[in-house]
């Protein structure tokens, strides 16, 4: 296991430098030029030959790597080119909301998710199956945005029990923190539950089907037991997968939800940062969230081991 | 299992109290409110006005700092930090000396040297102030209170640069930076203090009301007058702006008081609602116009610039780009519609529906055969890139070889810059806009310059109409200045360095619980109150 985990935590770092050079290219291949975006609308040429010297714009591209890179190796990710405020300041304050919603969608997601997914597996090809069957395809395909306009349509706007938009930090109650992020975490969690749910549904249903679930009916294991004592656990891998990836993916559906609810999170921040072509902060929120997308792959291969103790490193 | 009457009652009960939980949790955790006013504006991203030309940033620093002159309603300059002035008699020597009770927001007084220093540095970037230094023998400090400005010849334009491009007026050790560090601090002697603790970049900016302030006693007219405030605590919510409509739907429950520009789709919404009202407060609105690269073919032909004068459709480009006629008119003189100077000199190219017959003949004449044009298509920005189609569209149709070249607003930006040939990377047409209100300043809206290499992009060159522009700011009175700028605007249409589109005015939506709101160009925090 120590071997495994140190030769997934080597590979990391190749994969992080490979991600590094790639970002850092990438960006400054694409047109654009935070010097035009700051000097503004109607600058001169001048304005902005003069902020683009100041920021080092016009160093060949491997000084300006090497400059980035040593600085991110000693910890110093920069600071934001517009604002002169430190990228990891910044991401200090977003950090917060994105994490909150993240982490309030995840438990909603695989509860509810996991829930709806047995219990349809349980009633196969009953009512309450294809109900939820109907739910999964609509909850899967229906885009974020749209579910988030419903949900303020009818709670926001018609019954004004939640607020539009905005967040509030847990620092400032636990109230006021959860009623601002009721509506983006139901709307983000859509989607996954709905993907959840087939995932467990299709997991449980080969497992229901096993020689053992008969045996332990035939001891009377009541139906609770049955479920998410035997079956489930050892559905689980599957489902455990899916789980991991839905996390590492959610950043994409972060980004609308906080868009439509302004939550001012790091999705948030790194779409305005690529608008301004700020790519000291684009640089790091990207490398940080591919480190994160690794990271939760490593100990979602780790869990296997365990749900199901067969599985060794 | 069965389910009794009084079950089901009391599930209802319970239900009941369940989804009454987060409206009274949300009535007990609103913010005391009372004077703080929330204004949904665009993102601040360089807090420096002189950094940049960004409207945000005049904003912001109309907020925390004050300045020399402003401007009134009618683009009249009036002393604002400036109590006493006066010009000697050979109108060289302007003597300045600063009103009672200016005081920086960290509590020390403000000093002539501090106006100096900031005079100097807006001086190296304000076209205004490029003006001024290539006239000032000497600009210097008399004593605490009072600074000179010694010029080697008249510029009776001054109090209208100081009012219009002015210098915000920063600390001396501020103001010492050179123009391309942005300054930080934040720290003026405006009617509001920037709350660097509330500050989350991106997402909010607070302001809170400078106490010590002392406002003039004229009445707020413009930009000038007396700057009272009375509320608190202005917050300007920037991270709502990002969804059209979230933003729509925040102005309606209350969560915001105010939304600067509206998005027009959603403006039926917005005159439905009793609680909401709409006007106009930029009354000149913002003109979109066309340039084109006049240093490459076909632009290098006044006759294809003049052809492209007598293509464009401004109905049709204004209605793709801003949909309700409600909100736009066409635009045919050079200052736009609302300027004191706006003229219709040499108009007669405007014809409703434009005249493609004509064009086709000038682009003929031009000697136009069949090259690539390369329209600059900004796809992050609805309105410029509706635009751009139609006017590719519009050449199209009379066999012009006109190419899109999308990219976001950031590329555009980056690839007018390129004076090059189409083939080598450069452009032929690109659309903007800017406010209205600017275009009467001839002195400081660098896009009415033709002075070639050094004028806007496009580099159109006229030294005949540079001439006029130069006398400008020698002249004094209104009528004068009306009479140059009909003389202006005969050769800026026989030149053709840029073609109009249009004026667009967008009222701005706010809670009728606002009230005291300034009509001006840009959204102005004092003087408004919250019931």
């Amino acid at each position: 296991m120590g071997v495994y985990i140190l030769r997934r935590l080597v590979s990391t770092i190749a994969v992080m430098a490979m991600v590094g050079i790639f970002i850092f290219l990438l960006l400054r291949l694409a047109p654009g030029d935070p010097a035009a975006v700051i000097a503004g609308p109607t600058a001169t040429e001048q304005m902005v030959a003069n902020i683009r010297e100041e920021l080092g714009l016009n160093e060949p591209l491997p000084v300006q790597f090497v400059h980035w890179a040593s600085d991110v190796l000693r910890g110093n990710f920069g600071a934001s080119v517009f604002t002169g405020v430190p990228v990891l300041q910044l991401l200090s304050q977003r950090l917060e909301p994105t994490i909150s919603l993240s982490v309030l969608t995840m438990i909603l997601s695989v509860t509810v998710g996991v829930s709806f997914g047995v219990l349809a597996a349980w009633r196969s090809g009953g009512f309450v199956d294809r109900a939820l069957a109907t739910f999964s395809a609509i909850g899967y395909s229906v885009p974020v945005f749209v579910i988030g306009y419903i949900l303020i349509y009818f709670f926001a706007i018609q019954t004004r029990w939640l607020p539009v938009q905005g967040y509030t930090s847990i620092n400032q109650g636990v109230a006021p923190w959860f009623l601002h992020l009721i509506l983006p975490t139901v709307t983000l969690s859509v989607p996954y539950i709905a993907f959840i749910a087939r995932i467990t549904r299709g997991s449980m249903l080969e497992v229901l089907s096993e020689d053992y679930m008969r045996t332990a009916a035939a001891k009377g294991a009541s139906p609770f037991a049955m479920l998410f004592h035997h079956a489930l656990k050892n559905a689980g891998v599957p489902i455990l997968t899916v789980i991991g990836i839905s996390f590492a993916y959610m950043i994409g559906g972060v980004v609308l939800t906080e868009t439509v609810f302004n939550v001012p999170g790091i999705g948030r921040l790194v779409v305005d940062a690529i608008k301004n072509r700020d790519y000291p902060i684009i640089q790091t929120v990207l490398v940080l969230i591919s480190g994160l997308y690794v990271l939760i792959n490593l100990l979602v291969d780790l869990a296997y081991t365990l749900i199901d103790p067969r599985i060794r490193y | 299992m069965t389910i009794s009457r009084r079950d089901l009652f009391k599930a209802g009960l319970a239900a009941g109290a369940a989804l009454s939980v987060p409206s009274l949790l949300r009535a007990q955790t609103a913010v005391a409110a009372d004077k703080t006013v929330r204004m949904a504006l665009e993102n601040l991203s360089v807090f420096d006005p002189v950094a940049t030309t960004a409207g945000i940033s005049q904003t912001h620093a109309l907020a925390i700092y004050d300045t020399l002159f402003s401007a009134d309603s009618q683009s009249q300059p009036h002393p604002q930090m400036v109590g006493n002035w006066g010009v000697s008699d050979d109108k060289k020597t302007y003597t300045f000396e600063l009103r009672d009770g200016l005081g920086w927001h960290d509590g020390t007084p403000v000093t002539a040297a501090d106006c100096v220093a900031s005079i100097r540095r807006w001086a190296q970037v304000g076209s205004g102030g490029q003006i001024l230094m290539s006239r000032a023998s000497d600009i210097s400090k008399k004593d605490d209170r009072t600074f000179v400005i010694s010029l080697k010849e008249p510029l009776g334009a001054l109090p209208s640069i100081l009012a219009f491009e002015g210098p915000f007026i920063m600390r001396e050790k501020d103001a010492g930076l050179p123009p391309t560090e942005q300054v930080t601090a934040n720290i003026g002697s405006g009617p509001f203090k920037f709350n660097h603790d509330l500050a989350k970049p991106g997402a909010s900016f607070t302001y809170d009301r400078n106490e010590k302030y002392v406002p003039r006693k004229e009445p707020p007219d413009g930009m000038a007058g007396g700057k009272t405030v009375y509320v608190d605590r202005v917050v300007w919510d920037i991270g709502v702006l990002a969804d059209p409509q979230t933003s729509v739907a925040a102005l309606q429950t209350g969560e915001i008081d105010f939304l600067y520009r509206p998005p027009i789709d959603l403006l039926p919404l917005i005159e439905s609602d009793p609680n909401l009202k709409l006007e106009a407060l930029n009354r000149a609105g913002v003109d979109m116009t066309l340039r084109m690269n006049c240093l490459q073919a076909p632009f290098n032909s006044v006759k294809a610039r003049q052809a492209l004068l007598h293509l464009v459709d401004q109905e049709a480009v204004l209605r793709a780009a801003y949909g309700n006629p409600q909100y736009f008119k066409p635009v045919t003189s050079m200052f736009g519609n609302t300027a004191a100077v706006t003229n219709d000199e040499n108009t007669g190219w405007f014809k409703p529906g434009g005249d493609p017959e004509k064009a086709k003949q000038l682009f003929k004449e031009a000697g136009y055969a069949g090259e690539k044009i390369v329209i600059l298509q900004a796809t992050d920005w609805a309105e410029q890139s509706n635009a751009s189609q139609v006017v590719a569209a519009k050449l199209r149709e009379i066999g012009v070889n006109a190419e899109l070249a999308p990219s976001d607003w950031g590329g555009l930006v980056s690839r007018r810059s390129k004076r090059d040939s189409v083939d080598n990377g450069g452009w032929s047409i690109f659309i903007t806009d800017q406010s209205e209100a600017t275009r009467a300043n001839v002195f400081t809206d660098i896009s009415l310059a033709m002075n070639g290499e050094k004028a806007w992009y496009g580099w159109p060159k006229n030294d005949e109409y540079e001439a006029l522009r130069a006398k400008w700011l020698t002249l004094e009175t209104l009528d004068e200045r009306k009479a140059l700028a009909r003389e202006m605007q005969k050769l800026w249409w026989d030149y053709v360095p840029e073609v109009p589109l249009g004026q667009n005015i967008v009222p701005s939506a706010y809670s009728k619980t606002l009230t005291g709101l300034i009509p001006a160009t840009l959204p102005l925090m004092w003087n408004m109150q919250k019931a």
